[in-house]
C-alpha cells in the first residue's frame, strides 16, 4: 500500500514540475499515413527502438512522443504494413511525418480483425472492442452482406435480441440502453425489417467502437454500452465503385476524390426487393398474402481538408422502411413509413502536437408512422424523436505521461410518444391533444489517461450531466379511470424538471508484462431518456420518452474486472472478465396496459418504475492470425429485475436475461480465391410469461397468467455458413460470389408460445394446446460483389 | 371504438404476418399449479333477475370433456344481490333438471345456443323476486359466499341511451353482404360505455355480441357519429354462413334485432380486456392480456346492462 502511495505522490510531484522537466525534453510528433490511400494509420505503433518506450497513433493518424535531447531510431509498426525505421536526432521539437507501405500479404499474416499487436492488454479501456470493417468482411455474410449489429452480437457481454427482435442486449441492459453513433449523431433505432438487417450498409462503414463496461467520460446517456460507429471517408486519389447484387438486397457505393488530395465523396445505397423476401415465408393459403415490404438506405460522407491543422466531413444518412398492406376482403389498407434521418457536420483542429479537438454539429430525427383505412375509418398512429446535438472534444497531452481528454455536449430533444388520429367520414374523433416533449440535455467531462509507471495506468474521469424538461408541457392528473381530474400546463420554455449528477468514471489497467494484463474499472452513468415498450418482443412502436417530473432518469453503476492475456506469440488472444452493473429507475408499463391508454394522456401516467440488477462473466478466446482464425466467445450471465407494482413485487427475470450465451465464429481460408466462413451462436431460451390456469366466460376460455416470465424456451442455437469465391482480380476489376446459408441445419428456433382453442366448450370438443412458433428456417442466398 | 383495439391489433398482427410461415408445432408444457380461484359471470338487466354463473379456475391442461368442465361449477354457495333496499339471495338452478320447456328461455337469459344447453348442463345462482329485478338508474352489490372465499362487486344500470338511428348497406364488392350502420350522439361526460348485440330472427337462437362488442366513448365523447359493425358468431358455430367468407358480414333480406346496452366504465374495462385477449391470442406482439375483474376476491365480472332493442330489417 505505501508503495502505491509514494508513486502516487511521486507522479503528483512529477505533473507538477511537467514544466521543468519538459523544458529539459523536445517533442517528435508527426502524422503516419497508408502510402496507397492517403488515410491515417489509426492505432499504429511509434517507438523509440533504444528505449522500447513508444505510443499509438490516434485516429488521426496522430502520434508524439516527448523524450531529452539525443540520437535516437524511431520505429513505425503497423499490422499489414512495412516496419519503417527513421533516424532521429532530437535537439529540438522535431515533425517527422510518414507513409508507410502495404506488406505484401503472407497468408501467415493475415488478420481477421486489423488492431495493433498488444492492444488486448495494452491500453487501459476494457470491456471494448474495434472491429475495422474491412477485416471483418470475412465473416460469414448472411444475405450476402456484412452487418454491424450482427458481428457485434457474436461478441461475449452482447446479446441478440431475439430472432425477429431488432437491437441487442448488453450485460443485461434493455434495448435502450446502448448508444449507437453514426459519425457522432445519435442512432434511435438501428435496424430494419425486425432486425434482420441493420441500419448500417457495411461498404460505408470504416470502424466500429463497442464500449460495454469501463465507459471513459466522454461517453454517456446511455447506462449499457456505447456503438461508436465511424464512416468511411471517400477515396482522396482514386475514384471507386463497390456494390453487390443479391437475391435479398444490393447496394452500391460510389466514391472518390472532388479535388485530389484535398476533398472527396462517398455515398452508399442498399434497397431489399419485398416479393423475394416475402415469398419464401408467407404461405399461400395465408391471409395475408399480397403484401409488400422494402426498405432502402443511403449513406453519403464529405470531407474536406482545408490546412495541416484543419478539416471538415459532413457525414449524412436516410433510410425508409416500407411496409404496405391492403387485405381487399376487408377493405383494410395499411401503410407504415417508419425510419432514420442523420447529419453529422464535423471540424477538426490541431491547435499544436499537443492539443487538438474536434467540435461536431448533429442532427438525428426518428420516426415512426401507420396510416390505416378501413372504409371510411382512417387511422393514424405516429411517434418520434428528434435531436439537435453540439459537442465538442478535445485531447491534450501534456507530456508523455498523460493523455487528457476534455469537452462537452449539448443535446435539444423533441419527443413525440404515439399519438393518435382518428377518423370517421367527416367526423375527427377527439384522441386527446398530441402532447410533445422538449428536454435540454447537457454534459461536461474531462479524463486522464495517465501511465503511473510502465506496468500501471489509471484514466480517472468524471462527467458532469445536466437534464432539463422544458415547456409547453401538459400533465394529465386522471382518475383511477383515466379520465382527466386535472391537468397543469407549463408555458414555453419553462422548467418542468431539472435532473443534474456526477458520472465518475475510473478505469485501470496493470500489466504483469506486454502479454497479459488486469483491467479494472468502477463507472456510474445517468440515462435521461427511456425506451417504453408493450409488446413481449421488440417493435418499432416502441416508444422514445424522456425523463419528466414523474419519470426520474436511470442510474447504474457498474464494476468490472478482467484478465487479459495473449498467448502463442501473441498469435491468441484470450481474456476473462466478470462485472456487476446495479440499475435504478427501471421503465415499464403499469399491467393490463394496452396502446390506446396513451391517448389524450401523458405516456408515463401508464408507466411503473422498480430497479434491476446483472452480473456475470464473459470469456473470449481467439486466434488472429493464420488461414484458419476466428474466436469463441461464452457469457454465463443473470439479471433481474424487481418493480413494485408488478408481479406482486417480487423479483422477476426480464427478456433481458439469457443464461447461456455462446458464439464460435470461424474462418477458414481454403485458397487464394476460397474463403469458407461459418458462425454458431447458442443461447438460453428467452423468459416468457405463460397462463397458469384457465376460466370459461361467455363460452369461451379465458388464461389466467402466472408470475411473470416464469416460463423458458427452449435454448436457442443456429449456424450460418459463408462461402466466398473470388473472381480473376485485375488492377481495375474485383469481383466476388457470395453463397450463405442462413440456419444452416434448419432448426425450428422458438420464437415464442402461445395456447390454441379451438372447438366448442358446450359440446365438448374443446381442444386445447400449447403451440411454438419458428421464424425463420434454412434461408439460402446468393450475391455477387464487385469492386473497380 | 373498439376499432382502434382491432386497428392495433391487426396492426401488430401483420407484423407478425411476414413471418407466418407453417413453422408452429404443438408441444408440451408442463405449467406449474396455481391457487384456485372463483369465478363470476353475473349480469342484471332493467326488468329482468339477475343471474350469476360460479365457476373456478382449472389448471391448463386438465381434461376439457363435458363432464371434467361441469365440475368448475360451484354449487351451494350463498349467493345475494342487493339494490341498497331490498337484499335477496339467489338459488342455485341446475338446467339438467330443468323440463325442456324451459330450456330456451334460460338459454336466452344466460347468454347461451340453446343447443349448448341441452348439452351442456349449467347450474346457475338466480331467483324469480321481483324486488330486486333490474331498474335503471340502480346499484347492485353481490355478495358471494362459498366455502372460506368471499367475493364481493358492485355495478350499476346506467341510464338508457339510444341510437338515433340504424341502416344497412351493401360492402362495396358485394351485392348481398354488408355491414349494419348506425348514427349515435354520445353524452357529453366522459365515461359512458356500450355493448352491442344482434339476433338475426329465424337465424339466431339468442343474441350474439357482434365482433368487439364493447366501446367507451374516450374517442367521441360528446360527438354525433357514424359507424358500422360487423357480425359476431355464436361459439363453435359451424353452420355454413359462419364459416364463409362472408361470416363477418349480415346479409341482406335478414330480419335483426339490435340490443344497445349501456354499461358502467368498470363493467366495460372487463369486456375490453376479454375481447382484446381473445383478438390477440397467438400474437406475440401484445404482452400476454389480462383480463381485468371487478369481482373483488375472485375473477370474472358481475355486469349491468340498460338496455335498448330496435328492428332493422336489411335493405340496402
Amino acid at each position: 500500500m505505501k508503495g502505491i502511495w509514494s508513486i502516487v505522490l511521486l507522479s503528483v510531484l512529477l505533473l507538477l514540475s511537467a514544466n521543468n522537466i519538459s523544458a529539459q525534453n523536445y517533442t517528435v510528433s508527426g502524422t503516419i499515413t497508408d502510402a496507397t490511400t492517403n488515410e491515417p494509420a489509426v492505432g499504429a505503433t511509434v517507438y523509440i527502438k533504444e528505449t522500447r518506450k513508444g505510443t499509438a497513433t490516434n485516429d488521426k493518424g496522430f502520434y508524439s512522443l516527448s523524450l531529452p535531447k539525443g540520437n535516437y531510431t524511431l520505429v513505425i509498426s503497423y499490422i499489414g504494413f512495412n516496419e519503417q525505421e527513421i533516424p532521429l536526432e532530437l535537439n529540438k521539437n522535431t515533425k517527422i511525418n510518414s507513409k508507410i507501405e502495404p506488406a505484401v500479404i503472407n497468408a501467415e499474416e493475415f488478420t481477421v480483425i486489423g488492431e495493433k499487436e498488444n492492444q488486448n492488454t495494452d491500453e487501459a479501456v476494457m470491456s471494448t472492442v474495434e472491429l475495422k470493417m474491412d477485416k471483418v468482411k470475412t465473416l460469414p455474410a448472411i444475405f450476402g452482406e456484412i452487418d454491424v449489429l450482427k458481428t457485434i452480437q457474436l461478441l461475449p457481454g452482447v446479446q441478440n435480441a431475439g430472432e425477429g427482435n431488432s437491437g441487442f442486449y448488453v450485460r443485461g441492459g434493455g434495448p435502450d440502453q446502448n448508444l449507437i453513433l453514426l459519425d457522432g449523431a445519435t442512432v434511435y433505432n438501428a435496424s430494419h425489417l425486425f432486425g434482420f438487417f441493420s441500419v448500417f450498409n457495411a461498404d460505408a462503414i470504416d470502424e466500429v467502437k463497442l464500449v460495454k463496461g469501463g465507459m471513459p467520460a466522454e461517453y454517456g446517456g446511455r447506462l449499457s454500452s456505447v456503438l461508436d460507429i465511424s464512416m468511411n471517408n471517400g477515396d482522396m486519389k482514386k475514384y471507386r465503385v463497390d456494390g453487390g447484387i443479391g437475391v435479398i438486397s444490393s447496394r452500391l457505393t460510389v466514391q472518390g476524390p472532388i479535388k485530389k488530395d484535398t476533398a472527396a465523396f462517398l455515398v452508399s445505397a442498399r434497397r431489399t426487393y419485398a416479393g423475394d423476401l416475402a415469398q419464401p415465408f408467407v404461405s399461400d393459403s395465408s391471409k395475408f398474402k399480397g403484401s409488400n415490404y422494402y426498405f432502402y438506405d443511403f449513406n453519403a460522407k464529405f470531407n474536406y481538408i482545408l490546412s495541416s491543422k484543419d478539416k471538415l466531413s459532413l457525414s449524412g444518412y436516410l433510410g425508409r422502411d416500407v411496409f404496405t398492406f391492403k387485405n381487399s376482403d376487408d377493405g383494410f389498407e395499411l401503410n407504415t413509413p417508419w425510419g432514420n434521418s442523420i447529419a453529422a457536420l464535423k471540424w477538426s483542429h490541431i491547435f499544436n502536437d499537443e492539443f487538438y479537438g474536434d467540435v461536431t454539429a448533429s442532427f438525428t430525427d426518428y420516426r415512426f408512422k401507420v396510416i390505416a383505412k378501413q372504409d371510411q375509418f382512417e387511422f393514424g398512429l405516429y411517434s418520434g424523436i428528434t435531436d439537435y446535438n453540439l459537442k465538442a472534444d478535445y485531447t491534450y497531452l501534456p507530456s508523455i505521461l498523460h493523455k487528457i481528454k476534455f469537452g462537452g455536449a449539448y443535446t435539444f430533444h423533441r419527443f413525440t410518444p404515439n399519438s393518435a388520429e382518428v377518423s370517421s367520414a367527416d367526423v375527427e374523433f377527439n384522441t386527446g391533444d398530441v402532447i410533445i416533449n422538449y428536454a435540454n440535455e447537457g454534459a461536461l467531462y474531462v479524463s486522464d489517461e495517465w501511465d503511473i509507471s510502465e506496468k500501471f495506468k489509471i484514466q480517472p474521469g468524471l462527467r458532469y450531466t445536466v437534464y432539463q424538461h422544458i415547456g409547453p408541457f401538459k400533465r394529465y392528473i386522471n382518475d383511477e379511470r383515466g379520465a382527466p381530474l386535472d391537468t397543469v400546463e407549463y408555458g414555453k420554455g419553462e422548467t418542468v424538471k431539472l435532473y443534474q449528477g456526477l458520472e465518475p468514471r475510473f478505469i485501470t489497467r496493470y500489466a504483469f508484462n506486454d502479454k497479459a494484463s488486469v483491467k479494472a474499472s468502477f463507472t456510474q452513468n445517468y440515462q435521461y431518456i427511456h425506451l417504453a415498450s408493450l409488446a413481449s418482443v421488440s417493435l418499432p412502436t416502441d416508444q422514445w420518452i424522456p425523463s419528466t417530473e414523474v419519470t426520474k432518469p436511470q442510474f447504474s453503476t457498474q464494476y468490472a474486472l478482467g484478465y487479459f492475456r495473449n498467448i502463442f506469440k501473441n498469435k491468441w488472444e484470450t481474456s476473462v472478465e466478470v462485472y456487476y452493473k446495479d440499475m435504478k429507475n427501471q421503465v415499464e408499463y403499469k399491467d393490463g396496459a394496452m396502446p390506446q391508454d396513451d391517448s389524450g394522456t401523458n405516456v408515463d401516467n401508464n408507466l411503473t418504475f422498480g430497479k434491476g440488477w446483472s452480473y456475470g462473466a464473459e470469456f473470449f478466446l481467439k486466434k488472429k492470425v493464420g488461414k484458419i482464425n476466428g474466436w469463441i466467445g461464452y457469457t454465463l450471465a443473470w439479471t433481474k429485475r424487481q418493480f413494485d407494482d408488478l408481479n406482486n413485487g417480487k423479483p422477476f427475470y426480464p427478456r433481458y436475461d439469457r443464461r447461456h450465451d455462446a458464439s464460435i465464429v470461424f474462418n477458414y481460408e481454403i485458397s487464394d480465391r476460397l474463403i469458407l466462413g461459418a458462425t454458431w451462436v447458442y443461447a438460453s431460451g428467452n423468459a416468457l410469461t405463460l397462463p397458469a390456469a384457465r376460466y370459461i366466460i361467455e363460452g369461451q376460455v379465458v388464461n389466467e397468467y402466472g408470475e411473470r416470465n416464469s416460463y423458458r424456451m427452449e435454448a436457442f442455437h443456429r449456424m450460418d455458413v459463408a462461402l466466398t469465391l473470388k473472381g480473376k482480380e485485375t488492377k481495375k476489376f474485383k469481383s466476388s460470389w457470395n453463397f450463405s446459408i442462413y440456419n444452416l441445419y434448419n432448426r425450428k428456433n422458438p420464437y415464442f408460445i402461445y395456447f390454441s382453442n379451438e372447438g366448442n366448450v358446450y359440446n365438448g370438443s374443446l381442444d386445447i394446446k400449447a403451440k411454438q412458433v419458428s421464424l425463420f428456417g434454412i434461408i439460402p442466398s446468393i450475391s455477387w460483389n464487385f469492386s473497380f | 371504438m373498439n376499432k382502434l383495439n382491432h386497428i392495433i391489433s391487426v396492426l401488430l398482427l401483420i407484423m407478425l404476418a411476414m413471418f407466418l410461415v407453417s413453422c408452429e408445432k404443438e408441444i408440451e408444457i408442463d405449467l406449474p399449479d396455481a391457487q384456485t380461484k372463483l369465478v363470476v359471470e353475473g349480469n342484471i338487466e332493467q326488468g329482468r333477475p339477475p343471474f350469476v354463473i360460479l365457476t373456478k379456475t382449472s389448471p391448463y391442461f386438465e381434461p376439457t370433456d363435458i363432464n371434467s368442465l361441469q365440475t368448475l361449477f360451484v354449487s351451494d354457495a350463498l349467493v345475494t344481490v342487493s339494490n341498497g333496499t331490498n337484499t335477496v339471495q339467489l338459488t342455485e338452478i341446475c338446467t339438467n333438471q330443468l323440463p325442456d320447456s324451459l330450456l330456451p328461455a334460460v338459454a336466452e337469459l344466460i347468454g347461451v345456443s340453446l343447443s349448448s344447453l341441452q348439452t351442456f348442463g349449467f347450474c346457475l345462482y338466480t331467483t324469480l323476486d321481483s324486488t330486486i329485478f333490474g331498474e335503471v338508474g340502480k346499484t347492485y352489490s353481490l355478495y358471494i359466499s362459498s366455502g372460506d372465499e368471499v367475493l364481493t362487486s358492485t355495478t350499476e344500470i346506467p341510464p338508457l341511451i339510444f341510437m338515433n338511428r340504424y341502416w344497412y348497406k351493401d360492402q362495396p364488392g358485394y351485392s348481398n353482404f354488408g355491414y349494419i350502420w348506425f348514427e349515435l350522439s354520445d353524452p357529453p361526460q366522459l365515461g359512458n360505455a356500450y355493448r352491442l348485440y344482434t339476433k338475426r330472427l329465424g337465424k339466431d337462437g339468442r343474441f350474439i355480441p357482434i365482433f368487439g362488442s364493447a366501446f367507451d366513448d374516450q374517442f367521441f365523447n360528446g360527438l354525433t357519429f357514424e359507424a358500422n359493425f360487423g357480425r359476431g358468431k355464436e361459439v363453435g358455430s359451424q353452420a355454413p354462413d359462419d364459416l364463409a367468407e362472408t361470416s363477418f358480414y349480415y346479409q341482406q333480406g335478414d330480419t335483426v334485432i339490435i340490443k344497445f346496452c349501456s354499461i358502467d366504465y368498470y363493467h366495460f374495462k372487463f369486456w375490453e380486456s376479454f375481447e382484446a385477449a381473445a383478438m390477440s391470442s397467438g400474437n406475440p406482439f401484445s404482452a400476454p392480456t389480462t383480463v381485468t375483474t371487478n369481482i373483488e376476491g375472485g375473477l370474472g365480472i358481475w355486469g349491468g346492462y340498460g338496455v335498448t332493442y330496435d328492428t332493422l330489417i336489411l335493405v340496402d
